[in-house]
């Protein structure tokens, strides 16, 4: 009896098995590389800005778009005042304009809706309280007083080696902020501000009340440009 | 022949095991999800250009009825001396609000990112952000500034500053990224001095450091500082 012939593969199987090997490759290929491209477009189109800032910043963007608007507005009205008034309106709307931008500038005293934030604290800087003025700033603040000291911005809030300083003038804890402006931006702020204080070792206190007229009775006293001009 | 046949076996195991493994990979980073994500990503994107063209536009408008109801009371005031008076005083005001152009000698301050770095305490430090644009401010108010713009935005009374990582929104303005300019009009020996100071800025300092941040002061003997541009309103303050 001859030994039965060695099993070998047959010529039609060969391809046929290099066939799957190549399809395979071929689909692991095609999945790397979709993979590989598609991390990579998300990659490059969020660098810098993830969608939480970007959606904040819409919400932002929509609130300074309405108040542009508002200010083009009221600037529109009065600019057609003055088209139409002649002398005795423009005398109207300096006025009213000087009014307006001594209250801005903190020259004169000022009234209305607002919250009073109180801050008890041994050791905070003058960055603490620049930081607190800004975020109170931010969230719509129309005029600011601490410890009846008038602040804006511009008004020297500096660190001295006896504590903190406003325009000069020692402001020692506890700090009262009062703030005119809208009630409800404010208080989201003030709330915000006060438990972030909270977890503060330094801060003893920190809380905030709404008032429906806050009273801020300091000014500031206007300094005449002595390097700009015009 | 045996040999063969077992390579062979080997290398499809191999491919199919590495099939698996990508197609595992691929399932948990969620394939069709990266292009929502995207498609999302672009739309976010698209609606704060349109927004930030928006606003240009309506800064723009402002600033040119701004500059329309100027010449008005222009007029007004040539015809009669308490209108002048007037618009005098108004104009003195504006000017310390910052709704009017001013020029003097100053600083320039330009402010830019540093190296990329792993983050600290959850900070992105090597980015320039509003907490510095804040202190360099306050800073340059501080040591003598009179009027003070950041990167092309004048600061008001009633400015503010916000923002998160490396952005830095002023007012009702589009955000801001490093590198950024400041420019302050006012005593220029002074306001050098103060950023020139190693123990001021403590924050950039430690960073300039650390991530190479920069901060480049320029003495400039005639600085022209632009006038604000946006809203400047105060509904709820009430005058006695």
């Amino acid at each position: 009896m001859s030994a039965p012939p060695r099993r070998v593969s047959s010529p039609r199987r060969r391809p046929k098995r290099a066939l799957e090997i190549w399809l395979i490759a071929l689909l692991v290929a095609l999945v790397a590389t979709v993979q590989i491209r598609s991390q990579a477009e998300v990659e490059r189109s969020l660098v810098g800005t993830d969608t939480t800032t970007l959606a904040f910043l819409i919400d932002d963007l929509h609130r300074a778009n309405d108040a542009l608007s508002a200010e083009a507005a009221d600037l529109a009205q009065r600019k057609a005042a003055l088209q139409t008034g002649g002398s005795s309106a423009a005398d109207q709307e300096l006025s009213a304009e000087a009014n307006r931008l001594r209250a801005i500038e903190g020259l004169v005293p000022v009234h209305g809706p607002g919250i009073v934030v109180i801050v008890d604290a041994s050791g905070l800087q003058a960055l603490d309280l620049q930081d607190a003025i800004n975020n109170l700033a931010a969230a719509g603040a129309e005029a600011i007083a601490v410890n009846d000291h008038r602040v804006a911005m511009g008004v020297a809030v500096v660190q001295t080696p006896n504590g903190v300083s406003i325009d000069g003038a020692l402001v020692l804890p506890p700090w009262t902020i009062s703030v005119i402006g809208d009630t409800n931006r404010l208080a989201e702020a003030a709330d915000l501000m006060t438990q972030q204080m909270h977890s503060d070792r330094r801060v003893r206190q920190a809380t905030y009340r709404v008032e429906a007229d806050v009273v801020i009775t300091s000014i500031i006293t206007q300094r005449p440009f002595v390097y700009a001009n015009p | 022949m045996a040999r063969n046949r077992l390579l062979g076996i080997l290398v499809v195991a191999a491919v199919a095991l590495a099939t698996g493994f990508l197609v595992a990979g691929q399932v948990r980073a969620q394939l069709l999800t990266p292009s929502n994500q995207v498609a999302r990503y672009q739309a976010l994107v698209r609606s704060v250009q349109d927004l930030e063209k928006a606003n240009a536009s309506s800064r723009a408008k402002i600033a040119s009825l701004r500059s329309d109801i100027d010449g008005l009371e222009g007029a007004a005031a040539q015809q009669s001396a308490t209108t002048r008076a007037l618009q005098n005083e108004v104009a003195d005001l504006r000017a310390h609000s910052g709704l009017t152009t001013i020029h003097g000698p100053g600083v320039l301050v330009d402010l830019r990112n540093g190296t990329p770095a792993p983050d600290v305490n959850g900070q992105i430090g090597y980015l320039i952000n509003y907490q510095d644009m804040q202190d360099v401010v306050n800073l340059l108010f501080a040591s003598g500034g009179e009027g003070v713009s950041v990167g092309g935005r004048r600061i008001t009374p009633l400015s503010s500053f916000s923002g998160s990582a490396g952005q830095i929104v002023i007012d009702q303005g589009p955000p801001l990224t490093a590198p950024v300019r400041v420019l302050a009009v006012g005593d220029r020996n002074r306001m050098f001095a103060a950023l020139e100071d190693p123990s001021a800025l403590p924050d950039l300092r430690d960073r300039e450091v650390r991530f190479q941040i920069s901060l480049a002061v320029t003495g400039v003997p005639d600085v022209k500082l632009p006038a604000y541009d946006s809203s400047l309103q105060i509904p709820h303050v009430s005058t006695p």
